[in-house]
């Protein structure tokens, strides 16, 4: 699994790849925390990741609620259609802001 | 007295001793030796022994007396112009009967002078009698008999000491030699019938199930005290895919124990083909016992039929040890009680042709039956093992599962130190239902995958490839698998994360089974039991990081079961997923 970072019309978009299970998830914790802890309006790009598991999502869930605490922005684009899977599955879904494509999602 | 009688020239001594060659005497003791040895008729070789010695000595006339289990001496073998073989003396009578009596050699020179010489014979016959050497047959204290030789054919026709002292080393050597031959004889006998003891036993042991795989659910082991035993137990799979099992004790022991245990296993096996109730099967076998059995003997036994899909059990007892059910807890014990005596001595006994049946569910826990050779077993400083004992060595060998778990519990009995006096016979009906496949699907059933892995999280990304790889190839849909995945790896993350609580040092066992429709997952872990009503989904609604795995698993999966391992240690998750 990789991060990659990038700012773009205000926005830190951060690229996901590979699979996000047990053992890489807390260093995706640890990097979408990092800006949202800076108020800053997150981006998580899925469409190259191959695999998440439930810990993948949770650490989507805590960035998305400390987003909301922080009063900044925290959305989803480009979502691969395995990780879809599993957001319907935790029906996250409709909770989560999910953009079809990164341009959408910078766009607001 | 006798010597006065026999002894009267010693000078001849001498003269003999030059004419016949010392050589030539152990020459004769050795060919007479070999012959004894080699020979299968024993009074052939008995009168070609005797025509040697008459031969050596130059006697006219020569005959061979043994002693009978009467105490008479009767003629074997004789040689010359009268024929006397047959001829029986009553002990202490004659010369022959003198010289059993003292052990020592008779030499009469002058029979008229001798008052033990019995002219009858001479007078049937019209032989004439000059000259009697007669030695005794004697190996030390042993005497069996004589050898008597009549009138020398040189010389002045008597014979002298010099002749006494060879007939005495030819005759010891042939009774040395006789001996011999019977004693080999009776080794002989022993080994034919020891041989014929191994056969049996052999042929007893290939009459008891082979080895059994270690994930088969029944496994037995039986120990004779003597090379045939009176125990006995039977695994046999049946048609819709139970199996029986069987456990016997006939009383008494050795051959006759062996026999009866023959029949009993033979009927056992011949009725349970067609008969598939404990209780009916164990009226049958009762009746044909009963028709036929010897007076006196009896059959303590327990038969049983495991549906091994589900671990359900039907049971019937006849006078056996009780059977021990140690559950899943690796604590308690049920007991099975024989509400029915032996098989063999009350004909008629069930209720209406059937034996009352136990009907119970192994439910994680494993079934002993054993023989009192078991609760019987000498412990150090005296007395048995007892129930007790028993108790606490199942318990002690719980973690075990198949065939070491029988052989370590053997070795146990054995370490303790005491003699065996009885068979021995235990056999482990185990709980195997989260992992059977007998029966299942039959051919369909096929193990994809099985792995053994440390729980740590660098291990999932294998497992998950591995699970992908190996339904991949069964034709499942991508999304299908991805589900599955999905559902492992959550089952994983769980082990590592609750059951061991983040120990390295744990591990997970993985099987993935196709059968037929659907794919088969078993995860066990050894750590601390885990109370499955404990484990559940959270409320999803409540939007928050963590507790999404099991729901995951729930999803995702057509059956999740939470159970106990075979063997009772740790937890077994045991999911289905249909095949879509």
């Amino acid at each position: 699994m990789n991060i990659k970072t990038e700012e773009k019309n205000g926005y830190v978009i951060v690229r996901l790849d590979g699979e996000v299970d047990l053992q890489t998830s807390p260093e995706v914790r640890k990097a979408l925390l990092s800006f949202v802890d800076r108020k800053r309006n997150v981006v998580v790009s899925l469409g190259e990741v191959e695999y998440i598991d439930s810990s993948g999502v949770a650490s989507l869930v805590e960035a998305y609620q400390s987003s909301r605490k922080k009063g900044c922005k925290f959305s989803l684009a480009d979502v691969s259609a395995s990780a879809m899977r599993v957001l319907q599955l935790a029906r996250l879904d409709k909770v989560f802001t999910i953009h079809a494509t990164l341009d959408d999602a910078v766009a607001g | 007295m006798v010597d006065n009688l026999v002894d009267q020239n010693n000078d001849s001594q001498e003269r003999m001793g030059g004419a016949r060659d010392f050589s030539d005497q152990i020459a004769l003791i050795a060919e007479m030796s070999l012959g004894f040895a080699s020979s299968e008729d024993i009074t052939e070789t008995l009168g070609m022994g005797l025509t040697r010695i008459a031969e050596y000595m130059d006697a006219e006339a020569a005959s061979l007396f043994l002693q009978n289990a009467e105490g008479d001496l009767v003629c074997r073998a004789c040689c010359g112009p009268v024929e006397i073989t047959g001829l029986s003396i009553p002990a202490g009578v004659g010369i022959v009967g003198r010289t059993v009596e003292t052990g020592t050699a008779s030499m009469v020179r002058d029979v008229l002078a001798d008052p033990d010489f019995d002219h009858a014979v001479d007078e049937q016959t019209g032989f004439t009698t000059r000259s009697i050497l007669c030695a005794p047959m004697q190996v030390k204290d042993t005497c069996l008999g004589a050898i008597e030789l009549i009138n020398k054919r040189t010389g002045d026709g008597l014979f002298d000491a010099a002749d006494r002292s060879s007939l005495e080393v030819l005759a010891s050597s042939a009774a040395l030699a006789i001996l011999n031959s019977q004693l080999s004889e009776e080794l002989i006998k022993q080994e034919r019938v020891r041989r014929e003891l191994e056969m049996a036993a052999e042929i007893q042991r290939n009459m008891l199930p082979k080895a059994q795989s270690d994930d088969y659910p029944i496994h037995g082991v039986n120990v004779p005290v003597f090379s045939v035993s009176g125990d006995f137990y039977d695994i046999m799979e049946i048609s819709d895919g139970r199996i029986w099992f069987s456990i016997g004790d006939v009383s008494g022991k050795g051959m006759n124990a062996a026999l009866m245990m023959v029949k009993t296993l033979s009927l056992f096996r011949c009725l349970g083909k067609t008969i598939h109730d404990p209780g009916r099967l164990m009226a049958a076998i009762n009746s044909e016992l009963c028709e036929t059995v010897s007076h006196g003997m009896f059959v303590t036994m327990v038969a049983g039929l495991l549906d091994p899909k589900s671990g359900e059990i039907s049971m019937a007892n006849a006078g056996h040890e009780p059977p021990l059910l140690l559950k899943s807890d690796g604590q308690t014990f049920e007991e099975f009680a024989a509400p029915m005596p032996p098989l063999g001595i009350i004909d008629d006994l069930g209720d209406g042709g059937a034996f009352p049946e136990d009907h119970f569910d192994l439910d994680g826990g494993a079934l002993y039956i054993f023989t009192d050779g078991l609760t019987e077993a000498s412990v150090p400083g005296g007395g048995m093992l007892g129930g007790q004992g028993v108790r606490t060595l199942i318990r002690g060998h719980r973690n075990l599962t198949g065939s070491a778990r029988m052989n370590s519990i053997i070795e146990t009995v054995r370490d303790m130190g005491g003699p065996q006096k009885d068979d021995l016979t235990v056999l482990v009906v185990a709980d195997c239902s989260p992992w059977c496949h007998v029966g299942q699907g039959g051919d369909d059933s096929r193990l994809l995958l099985s792995l053994n892995v440390p729980a740590q999280s660098d291990q999932l990304k294998p497992i998950r490839v591995a699970v992908t790889r190996e339904t991949r190839g069964c034709g499942c849909a991508e999304l299908w698998v991805q589900d599955l995945v999905l559902a492992i790896d959550e089952a994983c993350q769980n082990i590592i994360r609750h059951a061991y609580k983040g120990q390295p040092e744990g591990t997970i066992e993985l099987e993935l089974w196709h059968h037929g429709d659907r794919i088969e997952v078993h995860l066990i872990d050894r750590a601390d039991r885990i109370d499955p009503s404990l484990i559940k989904p959270r409320d999803l609604s409540d939007v928050r990081p963590g507790g999404l795995g099991t729901h995951f698993i729930n999803e995702v999966m057509d059956e999740v079961v939470y159970d106990v391992p075979a063997d009772g240690v740790g937890n077994l998750l045991r999911m289905t997923k249909r095949i879509e």
